[in-house]
Order: C-alpha cells, then sequence, then structure tokens
C-alpha cells in the first residue's frame, strides 16, 4: 500500500492539520510519502494507492496558485482508480468557506474515486483533530477479508 | 537599554547600498526600492493583489433604495444607524494616520507598500461612512452625531486601549511599541468592528438598508485582509526578533486582547440594549468566538472556551448575493465541474 499526503501552507494551519493527518495515516501505512505541492515528482503520482490533498483557500474561495498545477494535473490524467481525499482550512468570514476544498472535491470527484473531505477553520482545535481518524479510515481502501 | 525599548529610527527613502531585499521588517537594511519579484516574503505579493482586487469606492453603490427605507425605519433603528455610524467611522479616521505613520519604521519595502494600500482602504471606508450619511440626514445632523460619538463615555472608554497605544508609539517608536501597535491594530480591526456589523447585517437580515450593508460587506472583507495582514506582520516580527518573542509579550496579547473584548461586550449591551433580534448573550459568545480566531490567527492557543459561530449571519456578501459582474483579478479557476456533496457517496467532515 503507497500512500502520499501532498499539501500546501502559508499560515501554517493547512501545514498542521497536514501533520495530523500524516501522523494518524502514518500509523497503518508504511509506505507513506509527505510532500509539499511545489516537490511533487508527478511521474511517480500514478503509482499511488491514494492521495489527500491539503489546501489553504485564497480571497473569496480561490484555489492557491501553486496548487493549479496539480489541479491540471488531475484533470489531465483522470485516475479514476485512485482513491482521493482533500482537506483543508479557511476562514468563515468569507464567502465559499474553504472554497479550495470544494474545488478540488468537485473535479475530484469526476477524475478519481473521491472518498472524504475534511474543512477546518483557520487553526485546528481539539474538536476538528478529533475527526482526523475518522478522515484517514475513510481514505484507506475497504480492508479485503479472504 | 535594550534592543526592544530603542527607539527605531525613521528610516532613509533610499539606502543605495543596502539589497532591495529587506534583511528584516524592522531594523534591517532595505535600499528602498521596491521589487515585487525579489522581496523577502514572496507570499506578501499575493496578499497586496487580494487587498487590490478587492478596491470598492461608495459612489459605485446607489443609496435611492435606502433612502426610500429609511423613512420606515424606527426612531430607535434610526438612532442606533447614526451612533454606529459616526462610531465605526471615528475608529477608521485613528487607523489612516497610523498606518501611514508605521511605514516610517518598517524597514522592508514590500511591507510599507501594503501599509500604504490599508491606510488608503481605510480613507475609503470613512468616506463610504460620510456617503450613507449624507444620503439620510443633514449636514446639521452629522455634526451632531460625530460630536456624541466624540462626547459618548462608552465610545471614549473602549477607544483609550487602542488611542493609548498608537499614542505611545507617536511618542517612542520601540519594537517593543510597535508589537503593542499591532495587538492593538487587531483589536480595532478585528474585534471592535463587529458589534457594528452585527446590527447592519440584523437590518439586511429583514431585508432593510441593504446598500449600507452592501457597504458594510465591503467593509468587513478589507477589514479581514487588514487583520490577517496584521497578524502575519505580528508573527514575522516575533520571529525575526526573539527578544520581543517573550512569555510577557505573548500575556500580553492575550491579557490585551480580553480587555477589547470586555469593551466590545459593554458596547454592544449598550448600543444595542434596544434592538429586537440580537440576543446579547448571544453576541458576547460571538465576540468570544471572533477573538478566539484572532488569537489562533497570531499562532496563539485559544483563550475562551471552543465553540461553533454563533451567528454565522455577520458574514461578507457572496458575489453572487451582490450580483456583481466585477470579476477577480486574478484569473480565477473555472467552476465546470458540478457541485457534489456527501449524497455522492463520499463522506463530508
Amino acid at each position: 500500500m503507497k500512500a502520499c499526503i501532498i499539501y500546501s501552507s502559508v499560515t501554517g494551519n493547512t501545514y498542521q492539520l497536514a501533520q495530523e493527518v500524516y501522523d494518524t495515516l502514518s500509523a497503518s501505512i508504511e509506505d507513506l510519502d509527505y510532500v509539499h505541492v511545489d516537490e511533487i515528482d508527478y511521474d511517480q503520482l500514478l503509482n499511488y494507492d491514494f492521495i489527500a490533498i491539503g489546501t489553504y483557500t485564497w480571497g473569496s474561495g480561490d484555489l492557491p496558485m501553486e496548487m493549479e498545477p496539480l489541479f491540471d494535473w488531475f484533470e489531465e490524467q483522470s485516475p479514476k482508480h485512485l482513491r482521493t481525499a482533500v482537506f483543508g482550512t479557511g476562514d468563515s468570514f468569507y464567502p465559499n468557506f474553504c472554497g479550495a476544498v470544494d474545488l478540488f472535491r468537485d473535479m475530484l470527484y469526476v477524475k478519481t474515486t473521491l472518498t472524504v473531505t475534511l474543512k477546518v477553520e483557520l487553526m485546528p482545535q481539539s474538536h476538528d483533530i478529533k475527526k482526523v481518524p475518522t478522515f484517514c479510515d475513510r481514505l484507506m481502501p475497504e480492508p479485503v477479508y479472504s | 537599554m535594550s534592543f526592544t525599548d530603542t527607539p527605531l529610527s525613521r528610516i532613509k527613502l533610499l539606502n543605495p547600498t543596502y539589497p532591495n531585499k529587506a534583511t528584516g521588517v524592522i531594523n534591517g537594511q532595505n535600499s528602498g526600492l521596491l521589487n515585487w519579484n525579489d522581496i523577502a516574503y514572496p507570499q506578501m505579493y499575493d496578499l497586496y493583489q487580494t487587498l487590490l482586487s478587492n478596491f470598492w469606492k461608495a459612489q459605485e453603490i446607489n443609496m435611492q433604495d435606502d433612502i426610500k427605507q429609511w423613512d420606515y425605519l424606527t426612531e430607535t433603528e434610526k438612532d442606533v444607524f447614526l451612533r454606529i455610524n459616526t462610531q465605526l467611522a471615528s475608529l477608521d479616521s485613528l487607523q489612516t494616520p497610523t498606518m501611514t505613520q508605521v511605514m516610517d519604521y518598517v524597514t522592508d519595502s514590500s511591507f510599507k507598500a501594503i501599509f500604504a494600500v490599508i491606510s488608503q482602504q481605510e480613507a475609503v471606508h470613512n468616506e463610504s461612512y460620510s456617503y450613507i450619511l449624507s444620503s439620510l440626514v443633514p449636514l446639521a445632523e452629522q455634526n451632531k452625531r460625530f460630536d456624541q460619538a466624540k462626547e459618548d463615555p462608552v465610545v471614549q472608554k473602549r477607544n483609550q486601549l487602542i488611542l493609548d497605544h498608537y499614542e505611545a508609539f507617536r511618542e517612542e517608536p520601540t519594537p517593543q511599541k510597535l508589537y503593542e501597535l499591532a495587538i492593538n491594530s487587531i483589536n480595532l480591526e478585528g474585534i471592535y468592528f463587529y458589534a457594528g456589523f452585527a446590527f447592519f447585517y440584523h437590518l439586511a437580515r429583514q431585508q432593510k438598508m441593504l446598500k449600507t450593508s452592501t457597504m458594510i460587506s465591503y467593509i468587513q472583507r478589507d477589514e479581514m485582509q487588514h487583520a490577517y495582514f496584521i497578524s502575519q506582520f505580528i508573527r514575522i516580527l516575533l520571529t525575526e526578533n526573539p527578544e520581543l518573542n517573550t512569555d510577557e509579550n505573548i500575556q500580553y496579547a492575550y491579557d490585551t486582547i480580553d480587555r477589547a473584548v470586555q469593551l466590545e461586550k459593554e458596547w454592544a449591551n449598550y448600543i444595542l440594549e434596544d434592538i429586537e433580534g440580537i440576543d446579547l448573550e448571544e453576541f458576547h459568545h460571538y465576540v468570544e468566538y471572533l477573538a478566539n480566531k484572532r488569537f489562533r490567527q497570531i499562532g496563539l492557543d485559544n483563550y475562551y472556551p471552543e465553540r461553533d459561530n454563533p451567528m454565522a449571519w455577520i458574514h461578507v456578501f457572496s458575489d453572487e448575493m451582490m450580483n456583481e459582474t466585477k470579476s477577480d483579478f486574478f484569473e480565477q479557476k473555472s467552476r465546470t465541474y458540478t457541485k457534489v456533496s456527501s449524497s455522492n457517496g463520499f463522506d463530508e467532515l
């Protein structure tokens, strides 16, 4: 089982959430990569069984600029077999709270096997952290009993 | 004298021997030339762009609907409307010159540029309150209302917290006082506006004075960016200057923002007392929720009990709501996909 967490953060909020996801996933996944979006090796992406994407939201619900190449990659590749999940932080005072999560969600639903989304207001609080294990559970493939 | 108490010197306009990319937000070396492609904190360019893309002016909004509706407001609503309007105007009046003054002591020219834009936006806000007033009441009444704002003891008490720290920096511009000014700027932009915002959005919920609340929504959108910028500024200031990053200064942030929270509650109790439909206890919780957000923005922990937004209707209008045709300055990702939700077979947590 090979998995990857890809994130981008500007204030550290999404980074902190990504850390939580990493800590939780690393308990059950041995082959787990954890990369900033600027450091993706696109040739390797199709080798993963599942990918979790962490993004903040810019302005009134926009994708951060550095996330665009990744977004485009999914659109072009359409890796329907790939399990994906998207998490992010945002500010509910803006229209389209965590709008970048929604943009990824709608696209990933069409292009991949989207499993779960998670939105957090600014820096994760204890009630947000509690959702991380559920998030990771949903992302992982159903166990196959023989 | 310790570093934190040593006055910053006003910066020479050009220092040709220094690099264009600043070596520090304060006490750094910077030539004074600004090349946005070569700055110490590249995210500041995004922030600058976002601030500019928010540009608006009061005259774009036609007040005719509000002028008609004004006569149908109750006397209490009219009174509170005018008192809040002049009170918010007086806060913005403070912010314009203060931001310009900070520019003189900040070394990084990209930060100077952002302070300049913020100062300009505060001037626009100030004007918009005048524009609203001029549409609704004669000059004599406007002047009376501004005098009322100046003399009101509750307003005075709450502005004093900010004024004391802004004045202290004017008197003696040290790194410590700059830090304190920044925390109080969070109070002004991030806490003090919200009882006023609540009132205008509350009218909007009842389809009253929608042009005014459209302007309030623009103002809130700007203020959120300002509070975000100042919180980033504080984090960078403390990271670059560990002498400022002390337990005492962290405690200062908790104490001072808590003081502003108490003053905002007191003001809300006073100004919103007779407004039906705004539950004051709920508003108190809202202010605490708001302050928790501010603490987390500057990298601190929640100070008040963790809770969800109790007044989610205090919210910037979306472009769809405002039927805004002006598209974003940036190239936006086109929304070519159908909106999906958990009913499509995945989970939304």
